[in-house]
């Protein structure tokens, strides 16, 4: 699936607003084509702001990188990138259809592709019905349909969606998600920054995490979790700390529950185990292998980088390095 | 090209969309019915579509006049206070919220974020606030047409340059509107600042000409009197040479005293004279430094009025009368001589004016205001392309 060339490749991205907030201090990354990769981090932590210095809708103070294989901030290159902002707005006074149109049409598409694609648009999210109705009579989760559907309009090779799930009802994030599965086996990059960890781990190959204007971590959440992995075995009754070699813990779980945990990922680095609690007549009621989630693994790299949960990322002073 | 479509295509969207929009056009309509309404017959002018008739010999349907002064309605009035005032009112009001709306959070990103390039998106979103303007002007100017030629059988397509002078009117305005809705992003402040722009404009405008009349009344008056001064002078040297002949010859005591009487009240007036020229000099000499600030003031501010103005100018080319000589009442009267010199000077002033705005030429006035727009457009693209979102 992945190409030689990345379909975002930047390094060292360094943003600094007024008051000497530091937004992004050496942002590195990279997305592969035909990949979904989520960008996590708290809030303030420079999510979004990099998604719209990879937009043009912020200056970077220094970058530098590509987008598609032109540089961040080739504006004929964005025709090809479809977009979702966070807190999005469309003219009121706009039909759902004509929103698409208006907003297709600032991408170059032609009028007579536009006229087809909105139908197909529409259907897609599921609002044919309300191709004529003004998006000021919306519900937050309908008008990010309508965004998400705008996003499709140029048919893009790259989908950059900011909380695309935000305001939306279960049934509808399942549709997103199901969409953007669809959308990734046509070979389309979908880079997605979103709170919902659940949702990303659902959906996403590869994940960064940002704290404080920095990647804390980036990877496939297998690699991420790799040294997590291990297998916890429940026995019936109390056991001896000796009775299970190479175990990290032996610990009592309930009235008459033992869990023995063992830091693997194999199945067969356990079967010693079993065989020598079988012989001892223990009753081994469940084996079964335990990974870190997706929100463990958030808590963990903003715990490492000392970063408090609901703080905001962005650092203020006089010394920062942007 | 596709994007600059897609802007004035919503532009013209959001026009449609608004109540305001929809409420000038209605009003433009009951003006041009007004104006409509307003006509001659054999005996004078018929007002309401002729219920009423006020008798005239000079503005009936045989008379020239009566065409001038209908398009001169539609110009000095019609065009000078609805179009130039209530209706740019409105327009502003309207579209003040254009670029803060535009710039707002959750909309800028979306429109930012496309391929079209910044100045594009800027000068597309300038040009799609005009149509406001564009739109109203150009259909009430069809209305006008009509009207005319219904009216008082006068086909005049000159009422259609309305169209461009009242689109580039609004647009020095409509700058000013646009730099401070970029800068705050706020609509209030806009419009705000957009009408005491607007009213200072004006305020200088008027000071300036006020000023100006003062001035060619001074010397108007100035001259009145020195050519009485000069006049005074050689009947002086008369009368003082006649008294000297009299004196040698044998002439009656009486003839002596009336000579003398009349070298005294020569004298005297001349006395009186000198002093009113000296005064209007004087005057003359006290308002010059503020000519000179006003200009410098003016200088640099678009020539709101005077763009308007030139409409009228344009009706009248190639006119034997003018609005101006029917609104001055020349054609009822015959040239006479009127004794009052205040008067006098001051409708020599006014004619001075007139004759100053008369010499400025509409590659002047336009050009040097469009000059302003310029470096006022250049400000807020300046501002709106480097802006971070």
């Amino acid at each position: 699936m992945m190409s030689a060339a990345p379909v975002i490749s930047i390094d060292d991205v360094y943003k600094t607003f007024k008051r000497r907030v530091h937004a992004l201090r050496g942002v590195s990354m990279r997305v592969h084509e035909g990949e979904i990769f989520g960008l996590l981090g708290p809030n303030g932590a420079g999510k979004s702001t990099l998604v719209k210095i990879i937009m043009t809708v912020i200056r970077a103070n220094r970058l530098s990188g590509t987008v598609l294989g032109h540089s961040v901030g080739h504006k004929p290159t964005l025709s090809r990138v479809g977009y979702l902002p966070e807190h999005h707005r469309f003219p009121k006074h706009l039909k759902a259809g004509q929103v698409l149109d208006y907003l297709a049409g600032l991408s170059g598409v032609p009028r007579r592709v536009r006229k087809k694609r909105i139908d197909e648009m529409l259907e897609l999210v599921g609002m044919t019905d309300w191709k004529r109705h003004r998006v000021g009579e919306f519900s937050k989760g309908m008008q990010q349909r309508i965004g998400i559907a705008q996003a499709l309009m140029n048919d893009p090779r790259l989908l950059l969606l900011d909380e695309p799930t935000d305001g939306v009802d279960p049934v509808g994030r399942r549709e997103i998600r199901d969409l953007l599965i669809r959308l990734r086996e046509q070979g389309r990059t979908i880079f997605i920054n979103s709170h919902l960890l659940s949702e990303l781990e659902m959906v996403c190959d590869r994940v960064s995490i940002m704290v404080k204007g920095r990647v804390a971590m980036e990877g496939t959440i297998e690699a991420l979790t790799s040294d997590s992995q291990r297998y916890e075995i429940h026995v019936e009754g109390k056991i001896a700390g000796d009775m299970a070699p190479g175990a990290t813990s032996v610990e009592s779980v309930g009235v008459d529950l033992t869990k023995i945990t063992m830091p693997t990922a194999k199945a067969t680095d356990v079967q010693p185990l079993l065989d020598k609690l079988r012989q001892s007549g223990t009753t081994i009621h469940r084996v079964m292998p335990v990974r870190e989630s997706l929100e463990d693994l958030f808590i963990r790299a903003i715990e490492t980088t000392g970063e408090g949960s609901g703080t905001p990322g962005a650092v203020t002073g006089k010394g920062g390095d942007a | 090209m596709i994007a600059v479509m897609a802007i004035l295509v919503e532009s013209y969207r959001s026009l449609k969309a608004q109540k305001l929009f929809k409420t000038v056009l209605v009003l433009s309509l009951l003006v041009i019915i007004g104006f409509a309404s307003f006509g001659f017959n054999e005996k004078g002018m018929s007002l309401f579509f002729g219920a009423y008739t006020i008798e005239s010999e000079f503005l009936n349907s045989e008379s020239e006049y009566s065409k001038t002064l209908y398009l001169g309605i539609f110009s000095a009035f019609i065009v000078n206070l609805w179009l130039a005032w209530v209706a740019t009112i409105l327009a502003l009001i309207s579209t003040s919220s254009i670029f803060p709306t535009f710039l707002s959070e959750g909309a800028v990103e979306m429109v930012m974020s496309k391929s079209v390039r910044r100045t594009t998106l800027f000068l597309s979103k300038y040009i799609g606030g005009l149509l406001f303007v564009i739109l109203q002007v150009s259909v009430f100017c069809v209305g006008a047409f009509l009207v005319a030629g219904w009216r008082v059988g006068e086909w005049n397509v000159t009422i259609f340059l309305a169209i461009p002078l009242v689109t580039i009117f609004f647009s020095y305005l409509f700058c000013v509107n646009v730099l401070f809705g970029v800068l705050t992003r706020s609509t209030l402040v806009a419009l705000l600042f957009t009408l005491l722009f607007w009213f200072m404009t004006f305020g200088v405008r008027q000071a300036d000409d006020i000023l100006h009349i003062v001035w060619f009344q001074g010397e108007v008056m100035a001259v009145h009197y020195e050519q009485e001064l000069e006049e005074d002078v050689q009947n002086l040297a008369t009368y003082k040479s006649t008294l000297e002949s009299m004196k040698e010859g044998e002439n009656t005591e009486s003839g002596l005293d009336y000579y003398s009487g009349q070298i005294k009240r020569t004298e005297s007036n001349m006395e009186y004279l000198q002093n009113e020229v000296d005064e209007r000099r004087r005057l003359m000499s006290q308002l010059d430094p503020w000519v000179t600030t006003l200009n410098i003031i003016r200088w640099p501010l678009p020539e709101t009025s005077r763009t308007i103005g030139l409409l009228q100018r344009w009706i009248d080319q190639g006119r034997d009368v003018t609005m101006v000589d029917i609104m001055s009442g020349k054609i009822f009267e015959e040239d006479e001589q009127v004794d009052d010199e205040v008067f006098r000077s001051d409708q020599e002033a006014q004619k001075k004016l007139i004759g100053r705005e008369q010499e400025i030429s509409a590659g002047a006035i336009i050009g040097w205001s469009l000059l302003f727009e310029f470096v006022i457009l250049v400000l807020a693209w300046w501002v709106f392309v480097r802006r971070d979102y």
